[in-house]
């Protein structure tokens, strides 16, 4: 590669960056230097404050609630990512297949709730949820099952978070998962019509293969976005019932806002950021190793 | 052969119609709940259409002061934090993308890390901070901390490592400085990333809902989102109103997305993955 330019562009290029990294420095790189001194210190409000050590860590890995929390995120994630993938894949082919037209209505249709707020998708599937009118109890009354208490049942209520995330994220999902097949050359699948491939065969063959590093990319980012989920269980559960939909983040939002003891809840976030931002490190490193992108 | 194509065509047509249906439906419900009056909305036995179309909830969600403020709040406070957006962190982008300058390297890094950060790590320590600073009851305090985005500005960066470098280079002869080069090749080419990137910014600040509840106590300035949860816990009863503000607040992101629906679309195929 040549040299861009002999000169050396430092005045400029300073004057560019620093309304960039002066608004990171105070607003991330400082809060996240302050959450990890909290962290060690018994920390609070009202009073002194006093280095204490790894004791925080060891609060927050001997308290039940924050290993069930984290179960619970897993369990959201298991119940999210892996039902999103399969129907964005069926519905990718599906798009894919149809013509121009249709396509592009369907295509927006699906888009939509990805734009919708957490707190208006809360607010219209409590009402779905509804024990004595909701629409998911009148659906079962159908199949002459009994009305389901969906929100505070510690059965149902995860799943029930589950559905809303589902239908939030599960367009755009789809549309990233088109693009990866539309990559995909016509010629490959030509290739296999002549040897009177299947479309089976295809499928396992050239499309799976092919669209690894996109689902690759979509399995880590729906994993790290459904763990983190805590808009939902805060607005449409508030976490219970019986802590059963306690997410990780929610776990730490409900400890900030009823807590004194700060370093706990800070120690769990960073407990939880050592594996997100390890996750979110794969991905970027995933992404940038790809060449340069196609415009 | 023939036959079991054309069956397998139509299965898919039908699926793909149902999950459109599907996707739309929670949405068209708000939508014709808010013609519904307040008992109606969850009614036995379940009715879709509203036994008679009711305008009062529409209208008087719109005639409420607080509910028109916190619209008009959230919305400025939208538009400038996209703006804003823009320009800090395509500027950025242009500077990585194109410019040699002493500590590159260290400057990269320092901005990319803050990529991996998630943000329930450092919200606590952010609101002490914003508290410190004395923005708390500000529209800078929604506007600031979340503006600078190492996202979006590598996302601007691997649009702007795609312009060919020939059409700089004949400015560079020319003598046009860099800033010059940035306002008058760069930015006007931007248009399709802005939209991308412009418009995520504005969704993140209208969709926002527990930063601003943390940070405002000021009805005056109250982001929609946090308008409707707190109209949801104090009126609970008023279902239909709740329905009709919820689709309000819902409207604009969906308008605006439907402008621009071919560039984000499309975007999702620069998005940088193979």
């Amino acid at each position: 590669m040549k040299k861009k330019n002999a000169r050396p562009d430092n005045v400029t290029a300073y004057t560019m960056l620093i309304p960039i990294v002066v608004l990171l420095t105070i607003f991330v790189i400082i809060p996240f230097v302050y959450a990890l001194i909290v962290s060690f210190y018994d920390w609070s409000f009202y009073q002194e404050s006093r280095f204490v050590g790894w004791q925080n860590y060891v609060n927050v890995l001997n308290d039940p609630l924050f290993g069930k929390a984290v179960v619970t995120g897993l369990k959201f994630a298991l119940l999210v990512v892996p039902a999103q993938m399969i129907l964005a894949f069926l519905f990718a082919h599906v798009i894919r297949s149809m013509g121009k037209k249709l396509s592009g209505f369907v295509k927006t249709a699906i888009y939509i709730p990805t734009i919708i707020s957490g707190i208006i998708a809360s607010i219209i599937f409590v009402f779905i949820f509804d024990y004595n009118a909701g629409l998911a109890n009148v659906i079962l009354n159908l199949f002459g099952v009994e009305n389901q208490a969906w929100l505070a049942d510690v059965k149902t209520a995860l799943a029930s978070i589950a559905l809303p995330a589902i239908w939030l994220g599960f367009g755009i999902t789809s549309l990233i998962m088109l693009a990866g097949l539309l990559d995909i050359p016509d010629s490959y699948y030509e290739a296999a019509d002549l040897e009177g491939a299947g479309s089976w065969s295809k499928m396992i063959y050239i499309t799976i293969p092919l669209l690894k590093n996109v689902v690759l990319f979509l399995l880590i980012t729906g994993f790290t976005g459904a763990i983190q989920q805590f808009e939902l269980p805060l607005v449409m559960t508030g976490g219970g019932p019986l802590n059963e939909t306690t997410t990780p983040n929610l776990y730490i939002f409900n400890h900030f806002r009823n807590d004194v003891l700060v370093g706990h809840s800070i120690a769990s976030a960073l407990l939880l950021f050592i594996v997100l931002g390890s996750i979110s490190a794969i991905i970027f490193k995933v992404l940038n190793s790809e060449k340069a992108v196609d415009g | 052969m023939k036959v079991k194509e054309q069956t397998v065509k139509t299965i898919m047509y039908v699926f793909g119609f149902l999950i459109a249906v599907a996707a739309l439906f929670p949405l068209v419900w708000m939508v014709i709940a808010g013609f519904k009056a307040k008992n109606e909305v969850l009614v036995t036995p379940f009715r879709f259409f509203p036994e008679k179309w009711l305008f009062s909830n529409y209208s008087s969600i719109l005639s409420d002061p607080m509910f028109l403020k916190s619209m008009g709040v959230t919305f400025m406070g939208a538009v400038l934090f996209a703006a804003l957006s823009l320009i800090i962190n395509s500027m950025a982008a242009y500077v990585f993308a194109r410019l040699e300058f002493r500590f590159k390297r260290t400057l990269w890094v320092f901005v990319i890390c803050t990529m991996f950060i998630p943000g329930m790590a450092i919200l606590l320590t952010s609101f002490i901070v914003v508290t410190e600073m004395k923005m708390l009851d500000t529209l800078a305090v929604l506007v600031f901390p979340g503006v600078a985005s190492a996202g979006h500005m590598f996302f601007i960066r691997q649009f702007y490592l795609n312009i060919p470098m020939a059409l700089e280079e004949a400015a560079l002869i020319d003598g046009a400085n860099r800033w010059k080069i940035f306002t008058s090749i760069f930015f006007p080419m931007s248009y399709p990333v802005f939209v991308i990137v412009g418009i995520g910014s504005y969704l993140g600040f209208w969709n926002s809902f527990v930063w601003p509840t943390m940070t405002i106590t000021n009805p005056d300035l109250f982001q929609i989102m946090q308008f409707l949860n707190t109209f949801r816990s104090e009126r609970s009863t008023e279902m239909g109103m709740l329905m009709a503000g919820s689709t309000l607040a819902a409207i604009p992101t969906i308008i605006l997305f439907l402008i621009f629906q071919k560039y984000i679309i499309k975007g999702i195929k620069i998005s940088g993955l193979k």
